[in-house]
């Protein structure tokens, strides 16, 4: 690891924590998947500390309970006021925007959006979908978007894949690739790296975002978002890390760390 | 008008051309035999990603035209062709009827992946399966790049879309080997042993049939059928070499020039 320079930045002393969830506390999959190696103990750490902390995901594929329960499950202390995710963040910007949306979203969220008016819909909210991206689901949200005046697509998190037990998995990125190309328009950020979401998710710490540090498995998603926003951003070597992210083209992370546990040992030292 | 060059091959593209849908092109059939009585070499090139050569042949000679299979040319021949040369040994995203053409392709243990039309394949779990042979350093080609079609019921998605899914996801860049690419046309002029100066294409779509093969050194005739609108002869600066109402009309050119 290099020095501690991303602990502490000229007198910006590093105040509080943004992790990712998927690839840094565990990796997703078919029975509740897996806690990576010393990250509950880390995430306790860091609690029993009182470390200013959010966990900021992109997760879209189930909702915000589920994923507390699937987390607790594994050992992990996690409330849901620790997690900030596009699908608490959507539901606001479609209030505050009149936004009446036909959701192209995993069943299991379809919960989440029953206070919505979901009627004659002025937009195409699309999130990770897994199996109910079909040929059908996708080609009904084309034809809702061609039939717009202005089509408009929202986009929870814009990542490419992440990593399951059983190895990489397309995320919802490339499926809003395929609404984008085919209607020639560019959908709308709600979740990492968008500025907005992650100005969001600090809300309510009273912390400036130079003293704070974010800490994913997506280099250009979480490290390169992170820091575009003014953050830290370490990257981690779980998850969906592959080796070749720590000579990426456009994002240099602050540092890169082995994992949560490493990254926790030099942040609570 | 560039006289006096010489002419030995003849490319003709299909749909809009010789005939639309189930109707012949009025005068067409008479044409194309008048052309087969010259000493020029002929293929039939055309874009398709869900029709096998046999079917397509089916399909003429159902409307009058004597077409054999190997006359045929079409972008699934293209990319069979880019398929072999390379060592790929493809994971097939097309439809039943169009795999046909690839029954004598190996495809155990895909090192790439060939995408076409292919609605059965447009779905998580496929684009799943295609992502990991293409993570793994796997070459990504597309017979097109279209962004939709138009089917009965309405606008349905294309090809398109999904290469780029998959390009986004993996980085990895599609070639793509239909008209107009000039590898498509280099390719079909090859099957037929044709030089591109001597070279004519006759069609209906100024960008793909036109600008594609002007692009290599062939001359082109435009055809005012098919897809053809108003204002196309001078559209995406493209220069036809000519211009005709139709395709009886361009054989008559041809004729006149031999």
């Amino acid at each position: 690891m290099a020095s501690s320079s991303w602990l502490q930045r000229g007198n910006n002393r590093l105040q509080g924590l943004l992790l990712d969830i998927s690839g840094v506390l565990y990796n997703s999959g078919v029975s509740g998947g897996q806690a990576i190696d010393g990250s509950v103990e880390a995430l306790a750490r860091l609690k029993k500390a009182h470390f200013p902390l959010r966990l900021c995901t992109n997760e879209s594929q189930c909702s915000i309970d589920t994923l507390v329960k699937k987390l607790q499950r594994l050992g992990f202390n996690v409330q849901e006021e620790d997690i900030y995710s596009p699908i608490k963040a959507v539901k606001s910007f479609l209030i505050e925007n009149s936004l009446r949306p036909h959701l192209l979203v995993h069943p299991d969220v379809l919960d989440e959006f029953v206070d919505i008016d979901q009627s004659n819909p002025n937009c195409v909210v699309i999130g990770d979908a897994t199996d109910a991206f079909s040929y059908a689901a996708l080609n009904e949200a084309f034809t809702i978007l061609m039939n717009m005046k202005q089509p408009k697509l929202i986009s929870l998190g814009k990542g490419r894949y992440y990593q399951e037990t059983d190895g990489l998995k397309l995320d919802v990125g490339p499926f809003s690739k395929v609404l984008e190309y085919a209607c020639q328009i560019e959908a709308e950020v709600v979740g990492k790296p968008s500025k907005t979401f992650f100005m969001a998710a600090l809300a309510g710490f009273n912390i400036n975002p130079e003293h704070f540090l974010m800490i994913g498995d997506d280099v250009v998603s979480d490290v390169g978002g992170a820091q575009a926003c003014g953050l830290r951003g370490v990257l981690v070597r779980t998850g969906k890390y592959r080796p070749s992210d720590e000579n990426h083209p456009q994002v240099q992370p602050d540092a890169v760390v082995n994992n949560l546990a490493q990254a926790v040992d030099s942040i609570l030292q | 008008m560039a006289a006096g060059k010489r002419i030995s091959c003849i490319l003709i593209d299909l749909s809009g051309t010789l005939h639309v849908e189930n109707q012949v092109i009025a005068g067409s059939i008479e044409a194309l035999d008048r052309l087969r009585r010259t000493n020029l070499k002929l293929r039939f090139v055309t874009n398709t990603t869900k029709e096998s050569k046999r079917l397509l042949v089916d399909r003429l000679n159902n409307l009058g035209f004597g077409v054999r299979t190997e006359e045929i040319f079409t972008s699934l021949t293209a990319a069979k062709i880019m398929v072999l040369k390379n060592n790929i040994r493809p994971m097939l995203m097309l439809q039943p009827e169009a795999r046909e053409d690839f029954q004598d392709v190996p495809t155990s243990n895909p090192n790439g992946v060939l995408v076409g039309l292919s609605p059965d394949s447009f779905n998580y779990q496929t684009m799943n399966e295609a992502f990991r042979i293409l993570g793994n350093a796997g070459s990504l080609i597309a017979v097109h790049k279209g962004r939709y079609y138009k089917t009965l019921e309405g606008l349905s998605l294309g090809p398109g879309p999904f290469v780029s899914a998959l390009e986004y996801a993996t980085g990895v860049e599609a070639k793509v080997v239909g008209k107009p690419q000039s590898n498509f046309f280099q390719s079909a002029l090859e099957s037929v042993d044709g030089l591109a100066d001597e070279t004519i294409m006759i069609g209906d779509d100024i960008r793909d049939d036109i600008g594609g093969a002007q692009a290599i050194g062939m001359r082109g005739i435009l055809v005012k059928t098919g897809k053809y609108r108003e204002g196309d002869e001078s559209a995406h600066g493209i220069k036809p070499f000519a211009v005709c109402d139709k395709f009886v009309d361009a054989v008559d050119m041809i004729i006149e020039l031999l």
